[in-house]
C-alpha cells in the first residue's frame, strides 16, 4: 500500500508547519508492519500531548493546539491507520486500533503523557490509557457508549445502514463533518478523503461502532467503559454544545463516569471542539493548572432545609401566596408538594436531576419548586427576558432530565425545541402531576449541606448569561440571613417586582404578594398594584428593582402605602430614589450591593456619599467578607479608601458557574484558605463602607491612569443632579473619558450649558459631553449598557 | 546650543525662536521677510541653498519650521518650498550635526477618523497639494538620516495671533460663512502654540544619538480633544462673536468640496474636499510614547488655552 504525503504547500495553505509533519512506521495490529503521518511540534520540556482524532477527521483537527500551545508541552497529532494522510490497510477494529495507539506511544514517547481526543478516538484514547503512563486526559464531544435511556444519535443511524453509499462511494460524511465547523477549515478536512479509495477506513470506522452485543467491537467498548471506574485520570472535557451528535447526553453520562473532571461547555461550537478558537487557551490554562484532589468535603444533613417551614403549617387555611387569580394556602401547598413530589419520583425523578421550569411566577411555580426539593431535584430556572433564543441556549446547556410547565409553555418546549430529550409534566389541568396520590412525608429526601440545590442564570447584560449553582447549604444561609434581618413578628405580607425572589416568602414563613405586572416589564409596577396588594394584607417587605421603584415614584401622586421594608437590588441607585421612595412608605429602603452569584452583600443601609465619588452600598453584612484587590494583582489588597475589584465571601454565596472551567478558574481567588468571587465590579472600603463604582470592564483607561466610571457619574450627579454614564473611547490605555446625558432619541452633542456644567463638577477632564437614550439590560431595565453606549458615542465621535 | 531655525516668521518659528533665546541658545534665523525677534537672523529663500549653507555654517543644529502653508498653492510651489527647501535644510542639518524638522499628522492622513491613532508612517497620495508635498519631504528627511533627525508633527497648532486656526475661524464667522459638517461633532486633538513650541525644543535635546526618538516622527498634541463645534464655538466666544454656527450634511460638505475643487481657479477655494474630510472625522492621537521619548509633556489645556485667547483677542463689535 502506499503512504500518501501531504505536501508542504498544502500543509502550510492549511496553516500547518511543514517541519511538524513526519512518518512512523511500526508494527501495526495485525502483525504488519503501518507508516502512520504525524504532525509533531517536536519538542516540549513539560511533557507530549498525543492527541487521536475521531472519524473522518485527521491530525488538521489539532492544529490550533499544535500552533498554539506553548513550547513548553510537544504536541504529536495522529493520523490513524487507513485515515488522514495514514497509510491504508486492512480494516481496524477498535481493539487494534486501541492496540497501535499504545504501540505508537511506547516508541515515541518518553516523559509525562497526555492523550487528547476527539469523537471515536475518546473511546481509543480512554482504551489505550490503562496501558500507559497517562497523567491527564483531554477529551471533546466522544462517547463510550450510548448513556441509558439516550437513543442512538439519527445521524449515526443513517451512517451505518447506507455506510456504503454515505462513507464511502460519495463525500457525503466526509463533507457533513467537515460542514458542523467554521468555512476556513473544510477544505483542509476534506483533504484526505477526496476519492472514494481512500475513504475505505471512514465507512470501516462507522461500521464498527458496536451497537448491538453481536457488533465486534462491543465487549472492547464494554472494557474501555469498565476500565473508566476503577482510573483517577483527571480529565478536562471541552465540549461543543451545538453537536447533534454527540449531544450533552453524553457530556453527562462522561462526567459520571470520570472521576476528576474539568467541563467547558463551548455553547456556540458544534461537533468540532478542538478546532475552536478558545480551545487552545483553556487546554494551555488547564495544563497549567495544578490538580488537587478535591477535598472531601463533610456533607451534613440539614436540619432546616429551606423550605422546613412548610411542615409547620400542613393544616394551615391562611394564605401563603396571593396574586390576580386568587390564593393559595399553607395547607394546599404542602398537600400538592406532596402529591407532585409523588408524581415527579414515579417518574424516575430524584436527587440531582435537573429540571427545567416553564412556570410562570404564580402558586404553581411555589408548588413545583417545594415538590422538586421534596425528591431533592434540582430546579433550573432560566428567565425569557433575553429573547427564546437564549431561552433555548440556557436551558439546553442545563441538560435537564425534565420539564415542568403548563400546557401552553410545554407546547411553545415542544415546536421551539427549548429542551431535548426530556420528559415533559404539567403542572396545571386535567394531566397536572397535582393530582393523585400523595407522597408521605418521611419519603422526602433528606436534604444535605452540599447537595446541589438550584440552578439560575446572570441576567446576560454584563456578559453572556452564564448558569449559576446554589448548594441547599448556601439557600439555607441567605434565609437565616434575611430571617435575622427582618423582624421576629411574621404577620406581614411580602411583595416582589423581580419574580424569582417570591420563592424566598415561603421561607421566611410569610405570605408572598404578587402584584398583576408582567414580570419580565418591572418597570410597569405602579403605586396602585401596591395599594390593591394592601388590601390583602399589610405589606412589610418589598423586593423591587429600580425600574420598579422609579415608576412607583412616578405613579405616586401623593399616596402613600407603608412598607417596612423596602430593598432595591439590581442595579445602583441614587439616594434621591431611596430617599423618595421612604417618604412614600415610611418605612426603611435598603439598597444592598450584590449579584446573582452572591445576594446580598452589604447592608444597604444608605449613607452620605463620599467625596470620592461612587454609590454607596452601606457595610458588608455580618459572615460576608469584602476584600478590594488591586486591578493588575488579584492576590493583593488595596488599603482604606483606594479602589479595585471587588472580592466576596459568603456563605450564601454561588458554588459554580456549570460547566464553565475557565470562568470558574479565574473568578475564583482562596485567599487564607478562604474562597473568593471575583465579582468583575470595582469599589472601596471606606471606614468599613463599601462604595461601588461600576463594572471593571467600564473602567476608562485613560494614559493618565484608569478612571472609574461611576465616580464621574456621581460627581456630576451631586453638583448638577444631571444623571450621566461614563464611558471611554479610544484604544485601551489612551482612551478620553466622555459622559452621556440622559436625553432622548439618537447620541448627539450636548448643549453648551450642560457641557459646561458636567465639565465644572467632572473631577476629570472629559473629552465630550453627548446626550441621548440609554440602552438597559432587559431583565431589570435598570443597568446602562455602557459596553455599548460607549461603541455607539465612540462611532458619534469618529465623524463621517 | 547654537540653532538655525527656518521660517521664524511664521506663528511656530516665532515661538521657538522665542523659547530657544529664553533658555539662552545662540539662535540665528533664517527667513524671507524680517522676523522682528531679537537674534541674528539671515533674509533669503528657502529655495537658495547656498544662502541656507552658509548661514548653518557652525550652527549645531537645524529647525527646520519654514514651509509653505496654503489650502491649495501651485503645485509646482508647493513642491519647490516644501520638498525642495527641506532638501536643502537637510543637506544643511548634515553640516551641523542635528536636524528636527516640523511635518504635520496630516502626512499619514487615510480618508479615516481616528481616536486614539499612534504615529504611521508618512503615506499620503491625495489630492491636498499642501500635504502630498509634507509628505514627500518627510520621507525624505526619514530615508537614512545622517545625522540624529527627529520628525515633529505638531496637530492643530492654535493660539494668540494665529493665522492659520484662529483668524480662519473668525474671518468666515464673520462673513457668515462658517459651516461645520455634522454639527462638529467630530472629536479633534488640537496643540496649544507654546506646548508646540516646546515639544519642538525638546525634539532638538533629543536629537543625539543616545535618545530613543531619533530617526523617526512624533504627532504631538494637547492630548485634551474636543468635539469640533466646542472648539469652534470656545474661540468665538473668546472673540466676542456670539453669531451661531450653521451646519452641513457632512456627506454634502464631501461632494461641495470635491466640485469646488474641480472648478475652483484661485488659490482659497472656500472649501476642498480634503478640508471637508479633516473637519468631518475625528482626529486624536496616542501620547503614551511620544510623552516618553521626547521627555515633553503638554501644560496647556484647550480650557486654558481658550482663556488665554479671550485675554489677548480684541472682542468683536
Amino acid at each position: 500500500m502506499t503512504v500518501l504525503r501531504p505536501s508542504d504547500d498544502q500543509l502550510t495553505r492549511f496553516g500547518l508547519n511543514p517541519a511538524w509533519s513526519r512518518q512512523v512506521t511500526f508494527e501495526g495490529a495485525d502483525g504488519e508492519p503501518v507508516t502512520w503521518n504525524i504532525l509533531d511540534t517536536g519538542h516540549g520540556d513539560q511533557g507530549t500531548i498525543v492527541c487521536v482524532h475521531g472519524n473522518p477527521t485527521w491530525s488538521y483537527l489539532w492544529r490550533n493546539l499544535s500552533r498554539d500551545l506553548s513550547p513548553q508541552w510537544r504536541v504529536i497529532a495522529v493520523d490513524q491507520t487507513g485515515m488522514g494522510f495514514s497509510q491504508r490497510g486492512p480494516r481496524r477494529t477498535l481493539a487494534q486500533r486501541i492496540t497501535e495507539l499504545v504501540t505508537f506511544c511506547e516508541t515515541e514517547v518518553n516523559g509525562p503523557l497526555i492523550l487528547a481526543a476527539h469523537d471515536w478516538g475518546g473511546a481509543i484514547a480512554l482504551g489505550a490509557t490503562p496501558s500507559l503512563p497517562v497523567t491527564r486526559l483531554i477529551l471533546s464531544n466522544t462517547a463510550v457508549g450510548l448513556p441509558d435511556g439516550v437513543a442512538m444519535p439519527p445521524l449515526i443511524g443513517i451512517a451505518r445502514t447506507f455506510v456504503g453509499l454515505v462513507c464511502r462511494w460519495t463525500l457525503g460524511f466526509v463533507q457533513g463533518t467537515a460542514l458542523m465547523t467554521e468555512r476556513e477549515h473544510r477544505r483542509a478536512l476534506r483533504a484526505p478523503y477526496r476519492g472514494w479509495r481512500r475513504r475505505r477506513a471512514v465507512a470501516d470506522f462507522v461500521a464498527d461502532i458496536p451497537i448491538h452485543p453481536r457488533d465486534v467491537s462491543y465487549d472492547a467498548l464494554r472494557q474501555v467503559a469498565d476500565s473508566l471506574k476503577s482510573s483517577d485520570t483527571p480529565a478536562l472535557l471541552v465540549w461543543g454544545g451545538r453537536d447533534v451528535v454527540f449531544h450533552d447526553g453524553f457530556l453527562t453520562d462522561l462526567e459520571s463516569r470520570l472521576s476528576h473532571v474539568d467541563v467547558e461547555r463551548l455553547a456556540d461550537c458544534a461537533h468540532l471542539a478542538p478546532l475552536d478558537k478558545h480551545f487552545s487557551n483553556i487546554v494551555q490554562r488547564w495544563l497549567d493548572t495544578d490538580i488537587t484532589p478535591r477535598p472531601a468535603i463533610s456533607d451534613a444533613p440539614l436540619a432546616h432545609p429551606i423550605y422546613s417551614v412548610i411542615d409547620d403549617h400542613v393544616d394551615d387555611p391562611s394564605p401563603v401566596f396571593i396574586d390576580s387569580h386568587g390564593a393559595l394556602s399553607w395547607q394546599q401547598l404542602a398537600s400538592r408538594r406532596a402529591v407532585a413530589a409523588r408524581a415527579l419520583r414515579a417518574r424516575g425523578i430524584g436527587p440531582g436531576d435537573r429540571v427545567a421550569i416553564l412556570v410562570k411566577p404564580s402558586g404553581n411555580l411555589l408548588v413545583t419548586v417545594a415538590a422538586l426539593w421534596a425528591v431533592g431535584a434540582v430546579p433550573v430556572v432560566a428567565d425569557s427576558t433575553g429573547g427564546i433564543r437564549q431561552l433555548r441556549n440556557l436551558l439546553r446547556a442545563a441538560a435537564p432530565v425534565a420539564v415542568i410547565g403548563t400546557s401552553r409553555t410545554l407546547l411553545i418546549d415542544r415546536l421551539c425545541r427549548l429542551t431535548t430529550r426530556t420528559t415533559r409534566l404539567c403542572i396545571y389541568g386535567r394531566h397536572s402531576i397535582t393530582r393523585g396520590p400523595a407522597l408521605a412525608r418521611d419519603q422526602f429526601v433528606a436534604l444535605t449541606e452540599n447537595q446541589l440545590a438550584a440552578i439560575v442564570h446572570t441576567s446576560g447584560s454584563t456578559g453572556p448569561a452564564k448558569a449559576v449553582t446554589y448548594t441547599h447549604g448556601a439557600l439555607v444561609a441567605q434565609r437565616d440571613l434575611f430571617d435575622s434581618w427582618l423582624p421576629r413578628d411574621k404577620g406581614g405580607a411580602f411583595t416582589t417586582s423581580f419574580a424569582p425572589f417570591m420563592l424566598l416568602a415561603p421561607a421566611l414563613e410569610r405570605l408572598c404578594l404578587l402584584p398583576a405586572i408582567p414580570f419580565d416589564k418591572p418597570e410597569r409596577m405602579t403605586m396602585s398594584h401596591l395599594e390593591t396588594l394592601s388590601r390583602h394584607a399589610p405589606l412589610e417587605v418589598a423586593w423591587f428593582s429600580p425600574a420598579a421603584a422609579r415608576n412607583l415614584v412616578a405613579t405616586s401622586s401623593g399616596r402613600r402605602v407603608p412598607l417596612a421594608h423596602t430593598f432595591l437590588a439590581g442595579a445602583a441607585i441614587d439616594s434621591e430614589l431611596a430617599a423618595s421612595l421612604a417618604e412614600l412608605t415610611g418605612g426603611s429602603v435598603a439598597a444592598p450591593y450584590g449579584m446573582t452569584e452572591c445576594l446580598p452583600v452589604s447592608d444597604g443601609v444608605n449613607v452620605v456619599a463620599d467625596t470620592r465619588g461612587g454609590t454607596a452600598t452601606g457595610r458588608p453584612l455580618p459572615g460576608c467578607s469584602v476584600v478590594i484587590a488591586p486591578l493588575d494583582d488579584p492576590p493583593g489588597r488595596c488599603v482604606d479608601g483606594e479602589w479595585g475589584e471587588i472580592l466576596v465571601s459568603a456563605p450564601w454565596m454561588f458554588s459554580e458557574y456549570r460547566n464553565h472551567w475557565l470562568e470558574n478558574a479565574t473568578s475564583t481567588i482562596t485567599r487564607e484558605g478562604q474562597r473568593f468571587h471575583r465579582t468583575g465590579d470595582v469599589g472601596y472600603l471606606s471606614e468599613g463602607e463599601l462604595f461601588y463604582l461600576g463594572r471593571r470592564i467600564h473602567v476608562i483607561t485613560t494614559s493618565s491612569g484608569p478612571v472609574a466610571s461611576v465616580a464621574v457619574e456621581e460627581a456630576i450627579r451631586r453638583d448638577t443632579s444631571l444623571i450621566t454614564a461614563a464611558v471611554g473611547v479610544g484604544p485601551t490605555g489612551t482612551q478620553v473619558v466622555v459622559v452621556v446625558v440622559a436625553g432622548h432619541g439618537k447620541l448627539q452633542l450636548a448643549t453648551a450649558d450642560v457641557a459646561a456644567a458636567a465639565r465644572a463638577a467632572s473631577p476629570v477632564p472629559l473629552a465630550a459631553v453627548l446626550t441621548g437614550e440609554f440602552p438597559v439590560d432587559h431583565r431589570h431595565h435598570s443597568k446602562i449598557d455602557r459596553v455599548l453606549l460607549a461603541r455607539q458615542s465612540e462611532e458619534l465621535l469618529l465623524g463621517r | 546650543m547654537k540653532v538655525l531655525v527656518t521660517g521664524a516668521t511664521s506663528l511656530l518659528g516665532r515661538h521657538v525662536t522665542g523659547l530657544l533665546l529664553a533658555r539662552g541658545d545662540d539662535v540665528t534665523t533664517f527667513q524671507r521677510g524680517e522676523s522682528g525677534l531679537a537674534t541674528r537672523e539671515v533674509r533669503a529663500d528657502i529655495r537658495d541653498l547656498d544662502a541656507l549653507l552658509a548661514a548653518a555654517k557652525g550652527r549645531d543644529a537645524v529647525i527646520h519650521v519654514a514651509a509653505l502653508v496654503a489650502p491649495r498653492p501651485r503645485w509646482e510651489d508647493a513642491f519647490a518650498i516644501n520638498v525642495g527647501g527641506t532638501r536643502h535644510a537637510r543637506l544643511a542639518a548634515e553640516t551641523c550635526g542635528r536636524f528636527v524638522h516640523i511635518s504635520s499628522p496630516s502626512v499619514a492622513f487615510d480618508g479615516r477618523g481616528h481616536i486614539g491613532q499612534g504615529t504611521k508612517p508618512a503615506s499620503y497620495t491625495g489630492s491636498d497639494r499642501y500635504t502630498r508635498s509634507k509628505a514627500l519631504a518627510e520621507q525624505l528627511v526619514l530615508d537614512q538620516p545622517r545625522v540624529p533627525t527627529v520628525v515633529i508633527r505638531p496637530h492643530l497648532v492654535w493660539g494668540p495671533s494665529d493665522t492659520q486656526l484662529v483668524g480662519r475661524i473668525i474671518e468666515r464667522a464673520k462673513k457668515g460663512q462658517l459651516r461645520l459638517p455634522n454639527h462638529g461633532v467630530a472629536l479633534i486633538d488640537t496643540t496649544y502654540i507654546t506646548d508646540a513650541a516646546a515639544a519642538i525644543v525638546a525634539g532638538l535635546d533629543a536629537a543625539n544619538e543616545s535618545s530613543p526618538a531619533i530617526n523617526r516622527a512624533w504627532t504631538v498634541t494637547g492630548n485634551d480633544p474636543r468635539p469640533l463645534a466646542e472648539l469652534v464655538n470656545g474661540i468665538l466666544q473668546a472673540a466676542g462673536i456670539s453669531s451661531p454656527v450653521k451646519h452641513i450634511d457632512g456627506k454634502l460638505a464631501l461632494s461641495v468640496g470635491a466640485l469646488i475643487q474641480k472648478v475652483w481657479w484661485g488659490d482659497e477655494p472656500p472649501l476642498t474636499r480634503f478640508a471637508a474630510q479633516q473637519l468631518s472625522l475625528a482626529h486624536t492621537f496616542d501620547q503614551r510614547d511620544t510623552q516618553v521619548a521626547l521627555q515633553w509633556m503638554p501644560t496647556v489645556s484647550t480650557q486654558e488655552g481658550l482663556r488665554r485667547l479671550h485675554a489677548v483677542l480684541p472682542l468683536a463689535k
